[in-house]
């Protein structure tokens, strides 16, 4: 899918998150070079690709996380290309992290109503916290929805690998983003634990929530995608519906060969 | 690994006491009372010399409040906080000299200077990260101090001496700066004063973002926030508040000069903060009470008393990291849970 005329605009009407020609350059190291891909409201789009594809930069370049050098990112109808990540949030588009990025020495229910704060819009600002309802009320339904009752005032760098998991994609999620990029979600996970996190990610995808996916476990991206973009070097290899992704010979030998073990 | 189960809570909040719930308000309240207790007994015996010791402890101990603002609360370690300290002082003394001798002109002038002043002095520092910005801080007020020495308006090295008394008026009763006790009071219930919004503060959204920043400033843009205005803002908070209490200075001491703005001062000021507790706040003030009372005793001994002090702060980090209130706070929920225990 290249850059297309204003033409054909209405042919991704659907579309919630545009990336066209999207680039960027470690020094002699084109880490992502000219990937372009449409993501479509309230579907699971993946991003898949061997080690060193560029799949968590060019993530990292959608939230905000790092400048492109060159191409558009458009959410919802806003060019959000290079804006920083609080106002990427601010659109409506929220992440998770990889590796575990939550506020280790603050409580669990407290890592989730710094997040749920930007519902208030910055009203109450110099008000006790008790005083923000709406993020009160936020946090509560979070941690009823990802079973933390017994953890909430326990310090998150306490919990299990898997609850850290668990309280990183409550965070994300605490702002009510219209989409959601998930970095490696099941990163770490016992295989039970990888299954039930996919399952949330269909509920969650269930309540209209857009999502856009990195992942390295194949089966559980293609078991819950709608589309599918496999990076390869830098670039986009291919992309397609799942079953087309996996018959594309091309996917195979730079991807599906080399990853046998997967 | 996996809680499916949900079981009620064990320990709900109540059970715990309201000093357990908030020990470092009651070391505050403490902290005040013991003053105030000391204020009568110093009245009682007629004393000058300590009411003016535990002002300057008290002056002092608004400007480790300060650190403390940044160091413990939003993770930024100001090593030239002094700065503020000192400008505040400058211009407390202009005003009561140059311009009128009140009181709460010179506070306002001192509250509306420092806000622009740490906006300025802010944007250059907050764009550093950790040592970087330390050594910023450092930076600035090392020129700033130097400039001053060298301005033979602002009296070069000799700085403004001659700074009248003011009479502060709080419409039905006058407290005359150049009373002891008087005016131990009233620096008392500023700093009281400062302490309480601080502490307030740090209760609300506002605050708790500076936590998370202290946490893991990188995720807090991620939560939709951008941290470079929260740091700005407790950097200019940090100012006025240094700022304010500096501009007690000439009027306990009648006299402002560059070595208000010098790295000792910026460093006591971390040492206070840092024996008191750091991100206590009030520890501030126990630890500029306690150096302040040391740095006095042990001056009249011998003109070493730095070397007195830095292996007090050496012992202080190695054997009490948490710092006086660190340590007290856990005497107190000792205590509570015997009491409750029995």
């Amino acid at each position: 899918m290249n850059a297309m005329p204003d033409s054909m605009a209405a042919a991704r009407l659907d579309a919630i998150l545009s990336v066209s020609d999207l680039s960027v350059r470690f020094g002699a190291l084109m880490a992502v070079n000219g990937v372009s891909f449409d993501a479509r409201r309230g579907e699971i789009t993946s991003v898949i690709g061997p080690n060193g594809a560029g799949k968590s930069t060019l993530f990292n370049l959608v939230s905000g996380a790092i400048r492109p050098s060159a191409g558009r990112v458009v959410f919802d109808g806003q060019e959000l290309t290079g804006s920083p990540p609080h106002q990427m949030l601010g659109a409506g588009l929220a992440r998770s992290f990889q590796i575990t990025n939550l506020f280790f020495e603050l409580s669990v229910r407290e890592n989730l109503r710094l997040a749920a704060q930007f519902l208030e819009q910055g009203r109450g600002l110099l008000r006790p916290v008790a005083s923000s309802r709406v993020a009160q009320q936020r946090v509560d339904e979070l941690i009823e929805r990802f079973r933390l009752e017994r953890k909430q005032d326990e310090l998150a760098g306490f919990l299990s690998h898997g609850e850290q998991r668990r309280l990183e994609i409550a965070v994300a999620l605490a702002a009510r983003p219209r989409m959601l990029l998930l970095d490696e979600p099941t990163q770490g996970m016992s295989h039970a634990d990888t299954q039930e996190t996919g399952e949330m990610i269909r509920s969650l995808a269930a309540d209209s929530l857009s999502i856009l996916l990195v992942e390295h476990d194949v089966d559980l991206v293609m078991s819950l995608s709608d589309h599918v973009v496999v990076m390869h070097q830098g670039q986009k290899l291919a992309e397609g519906s799942p079953q087309q992704v996996r018959s594309n010979p091309a996917v195979q030998s730079a991807y599906f060969g080399d990853a046998a073990h997967a | 690994m996996r809680e499916m189960t949900v079981e009620p809570m064990v320990l709900s909040p109540s059970v715990t006491g309201r000093l357990l719930r908030h020990p470092i308000r009651s070391l505050a309240w403490l902290f005040f009372g013991l003053a105030l207790l000391f204020a009568v007994v110093a009245g009682i015996q007629g004393d000058v010399f300590f009411f003016r010791l535990a002002t300057e402890s008290l002056i002092f101990g608004g400007l480790a409040l300060s650190v403390d603002l940044l160091l413990g609360r939003t993770g930024l370690l100001p090593l030239g906080q002094a700065l503020f300290f000192g400008f505040g002082a400058y211009v407390s003394a202009l005003v009561l000299k140059q311009g009128l001798p009140s009181f709460w002109l010179a506070m306002a002038v001192v509250l509306v200077s420092t806000t622009l002043v740490g906006l300025v002095a802010g944007m250059i520092a907050i764009r550093a990260k950790g040592v970087y910005f330390a050594l910023i801080s450092f930076g600035l007020a090392q020129v700033v101090s130097k400039v001053v020495f060298n301005t033979r308006e602002l009296g070069a090295s000799d700085g403004i001496i001659g700074v009248p008394v003011p009479q502060i008026s709080f419409g039905f009763f006058t407290v005359d700066a150049a009373s002891p006790g008087g005016f131990f009071l009233l620096v008392l219930c500023f700093s009281a004063a400062l302490y309480a919004v601080l502490a307030y503060l740090m209760e609300t959204p506002f605050g708790r973002q500076l936590a998370a920043v202290r946490a893991n400033e990188h995720r807090v843009p991620f939560l939709g926030f951008d941290p470079w205005r929260y740091k700005l803002a407790a950097f200019v908070l940090a100012a006025n508040v240094a700022g304010l209490s500096g501009a007690f200075y000439p009027m306990l001491r009648g006299f402002v000069s560059p070595e208000l703005m010098f790295f000792q001062v910026s460093g006591n000021a971390v040492i206070n903060v840092i024996v008191g507790g750091t991100g206590t706040l009030i520890g501030a003030f126990y630890g500029s009470a306690v150096l302040t009372v040391l740095r006095s005793v042990v001056g009249s001994f011998t003109a070493h008393h730095q070397i007195v002090i830095g292996v007090v702060f050496m012992v202080s980090v190695i054997f009490f990291p948490k710092g006086l209130i660190g340590h007290g706070v856990a005497a107190l929920t000792r205590w509570q849970s015997r009491k409750e225990g029995a």
